[in-house]
């Protein structure tokens, strides 16, 4: 298996955060294959190719970026529902989150999150953190079977 | 007189001169010292105390008792002294003198001296019906009727007393007196 | 119930026993006083009488000079064996006669002028002058022992005696069972009031009082006492539970205020720093595309932009680190801090590096604290220390600790820029600072931080510095664990 680059899901409902996440991924060129969603229900169809997803080919994302304030279905929610999911439950997730709440952390560990990340203010750390996380788990990575990969 | 009577006082007369002989002559018959006589007159002032006439036997509160000394006054002044001034039971005292017996009016206590004792055969217990306190120094003065009589003896004035004659002249002799003396009653009438 | 010693009872009893024996020994004393006096004037004018009768009987031995007689009337004195002597004298004062017959010359006194009776030492001695018909005949002396005397003195003292010891014995057996009247009540009381204290029962009451005196008021009293008692205690009742009750609102209250507080923070944390956080990264990304584009006061706006934004989320970054650290539980253990300190040096490294520093670390003891607070605490006080001291060249860098009253006491002393002790109270205030951000970084959290926690421990914090001479930041532990 080669390193390529895996397709990146992003959920997050801050547009501005969007923006930034994507602008922090392009400096190390991991923004091609980035999915968007704005809220936790789109994430869920996206993952299990349902309402606006439907019919798209069916392969895992190599990892899920996470926000916790959600409208709709929020972080943990779309975690619960994909650790109990046989299919999704082996995607890896990063919680990239504003909030450093204990009980968050805790929670979103306790429902086996693979990574916690908390997004800094200062923005050329948050292209370092961001860079360092594509790197890991879009390049690096080794991801669980079933994961598309880009140009294969 | 009978023969009896004249006889019995010539004994008497006898008995008497014989008792007198042995005295020392004088007229003043002392039978003893001055001493004896300051006594017996001292004791005749305190028969005055000692004796209670009736009441007839003083017709006034202011009567004195009168001490009569029949015969020589062996005293000299002795009663005259111890008397003066004196009073007994508020009475004061005289003394009278009395050459007889038949001559003693109103006296309350009389002394008969040695001679006139022998001259006489018997004390009369009524002197005029009054009563009077015989005194004498006569060994049988007594027995004659007197009622005290003095006994020298070893310088001591014993004194003899006739109860019953005194009683017969309705003196009372106290008991004080009384108990001094020896208490004799009259021999039985001759 | 069986008294105890000198107790109320014996008390009484005692009392009204000495009472008695103290009032009969002084009438007893009086009495046998006053039959001493009495008897030894009866037997004046007994003797006297004598006398006068002897006197009367023997003017006749007197008058007739007739001292047998005289003789014989003294010797029927002899019938009297109380009789010691007599003899009559003559109107000159001659010895006349006497009794015994044969009393020798020396034990008759001279003959006395005037009719006498008087005590001598061992004897009553009179002289009688004896008169008849008011002549003075002669004088009579008479003289007996005070035999009788002293025999009814005898006689009489015990006689009081034991009229004494058996009016007390009987006081005793009276007072004895009188006295109950009296203790009755007042043990009554004293058992009501111990019963009261011992089971905190306010309900009951002393028996009614049965007579109108102290001790019926004294129950009337103990009772209303007891009444008003029951009352306050009944209403320390009611307005305790009221207090509880209103202490639950309250607390209830609190919790909720405290609830809103926390999802307050929480949502702060979330909500408050997306902004500042978009601020900083779109300010970012602008500065890349257009900085060619701008001049230099162009790209300083800028940089004044991400500034801003990065100090605003440190702020509410230190904001929220404080208020996390007010609301956490607080779990003290033991705390070997010199483990500690070492472990946070080693943290440190990082920032030691390229720094000359010289440490001197004391002694430091085990305390009883929460483990990640403490831990908060002396990382703050260190890189305090080593920020302010970044100008000295070396460091010198002091971690020491001293056992207080109660207490431990542990600080942190450094020889940097030290500050001015009349701004020390602003020192631990809440984003205080005595130094511009340029000069030294930071928000001035820390210290305030420091004081919450140790104030929740229940110690204290103080400083103490000099300007340019450094500065001394202390803290106090309690030894026993009195966390708010």
């Amino acid at each position: 298996m080669t390193n390529g680059l895996k397709r990146i899901l992003l959920a997050e409902d801050s547009p501005k955060d969007v923006e930034l996440t994507l602008a922090a991924l392009e400096e190390h060129n991991l923004a091609n294959e980035v999915v968007v969603v704005h809220d936790g229900a789109e994430a869920m169809d996206y993952l299990l190719r349902k309402g606006k997803f439907e019919g798209l080919p069916a392969a895992n994302p190599g990892v899920v970026l996470l926000d916790l304030k959600m409208p709709k279905v929020d972080g943990l929610e779309v975690l619960r529902r994909m650790r109990a999911d046989k299919n999704l439950q082996s995607i890896p997730v990063v919680m990239l989150t504003s909030s450093r709440e204990e009980r968050d952390i805790v929670e979103s560990y306790h429902l086996g999150v693979n990574a916690y990340v908390v997004k800094p203010v200062a923005f050329q750390e948050f292209i370092h953190a961001v860079k360092n996380l594509g790197l890991f788990w879009a390049v690096v990575n080794e991801p669980p079977p079933g994961s598309v990969k880009k140009a294969a | 007189m009978s023969v009896l009577a004249g006889l019995r006082q010539l004994t008497w007369m006898a008995a008497l001169a014989a008792l007198c002989l042995p005295a020392p002559a004088g007229a003043v018959a002392t039978a003893g010292s001055a001493h004896e006589y300051d006594l017996k007159a001292a004791f005749l002032f305190n028969f005055a105390q000692f004796v209670e006439w009736p009441e007839d036997a003083f017709p006034s509160p202011s009567t004195p008792i009168t001490i009569g000394i029949v015969g020589d006054d062996p005293f000299g002044t002795s009663l005259d002294e111890i008397v003066a001034n004196e009073t007994v039971h508020d009475r004061k005292l005289v003394v009278r003198r009395y050459k007889t017996v038949d001559e003693v009016d109103a006296c309350h206590i009389l002394f008969i001296g040695h001679a006139e004792s022998k001259r006489l055969d018997r004390i009369p217990p009524r002197l005029g019906n009054h009563s009077i306190l015989t005194v004498g120094e006569t060994p049988d003065f007594t027995a004659h009727d007197g009622m005290i009589g003095f006994q020298m003896a070893k310088n001591r004035l014993r004194l003899r007393i006739n109860a019953p004659a005194a009683r017969a002249a309705r003196l009372v002799i106290s008991s004080k007196l009384l108990r001094q003396a020896e208490i004799v009653g009259s021999e039985k009438t001759r | 119930m069986k008294a105890p010693r000198g107790s109320l009872q014996h008390k009484l009893v005692a009392l009204m026993v000495l009472t008695c024996t103290a009032v009969l020994v002084m009438a007893g004393a009086g009495l046998i006083a006053y039959d001493h006096v009495s008897f030894k004037e009866t037997m004046a004018r007994a003797l006297g009488t004598r006398a006068a009768i002897v006197a009367a009987n023997t003017t006749g031995s007197l008058a007739f000079e007739n001292p047998d007689d005289a003789r014989q009337v003294l010797a029927a004195l002899g019938k009297d064996p109380s009789m010691t002597a007599a003899a009559l004298y003559d109107a000159q004062g001659r010895l006349f006669a006497t009794y015994p017959a044969n009393l020798p010359a020396s034990a008759a006194p001279r003959a006395a002028e005037r009719r006498s009776i008087h005590f001598d030492k061992e004897s009553l001695v009179a002289f009688e002058p004896v008169v008849e018909g008011g002549r003075r005949l002669g004088t009579l002396y008479l003289r007996s022992d005070l035999q009788a005397l002293v025999v009814r003195e005898r006689v009489y003292a015990l006689a009081v005696l034991f009229a004494i010891v058996g009016s007390v014995g009987v006081a005793f057996a009276l007072s004895t069972t009188l006295q109950r009247g009296i203790t009755r009540p007042v043990l009554a009381l004293a058992e009501t009031a111990r019963h009261v204290t011992e089971k905190n029962d306010f309900s009951v009451r002393a028996a009614a009082a049965t007579s109108r005196d102290e001790i019926g008021l004294l129950t009337e009293a103990f009772n209303d006492m007891l009444g008003e008692i029951q009352e306050r205690d009944l209403e320390i009742r009611a307005l305790n539970r009221d207090l509880e009750v209103r202490v639950e609102a309250r607390t209830a209250e609190l919790e909720a205020t405290n609830r809103e507080l926390e999802s307050f923070s929480y949502s702060v944390s979330h909500d408050l720093r997306a902004p500042v956080r978009h601020i900083a990264g779109f300010a970012e990304l602008l500065e890349k595309r257009s900085s060619a584009g701008l001049d230099d006061a162009g790209r300083r706006y800028l940089d004044n932009i991400t500034d801003s934004a990065k100090r605003m989320g440190e702020l509410i970054d230190d904001l929220l680190m404080f208020s996390r650290m007010g609301r956490a539980e607080l779990c003290a253990t033991h705390v070997p801090v010199e483990t500690l300190v070492a472990d946070i040096l080693r943290e440190m490294e990082q920032d030691l590096k390229g720094r000359e520093i010289e440490w001197k670390i004391g002694a430091l003891p085990e305390v009883q604290a929460d483990p990640a607070m403490l831990r908060l605490v002396l990382t703050n006080l260190v890189s305090n220390a080593l920020k302010y001291s970044r100008p000295r060249s070396p460091a010198k860098i002091e971690i020491g600790a001293e056992p207080g009253d109660g207490e431990t006491i542990l600080w942190v002393r450094d020889n940097g820029v030290g500050f001015d002790m009349q701004y020390a109270p602003k020192l631990f205030g809440v984003f205080q600072r005595l130094h511009a951000a340029d000069e030294f970084e930071g928000t001035g959290i820390g210290l305030a931080n420091v004081r919450r926690i140790v104030y929740r421990h229940g110690g204290k914090t103080w400083a103490e510095g000099e300007v340019d001479r450094g500065a001394t930041f202390y803290f106090s532990l309690p030894e026993r664990k009195e966390a708010a």
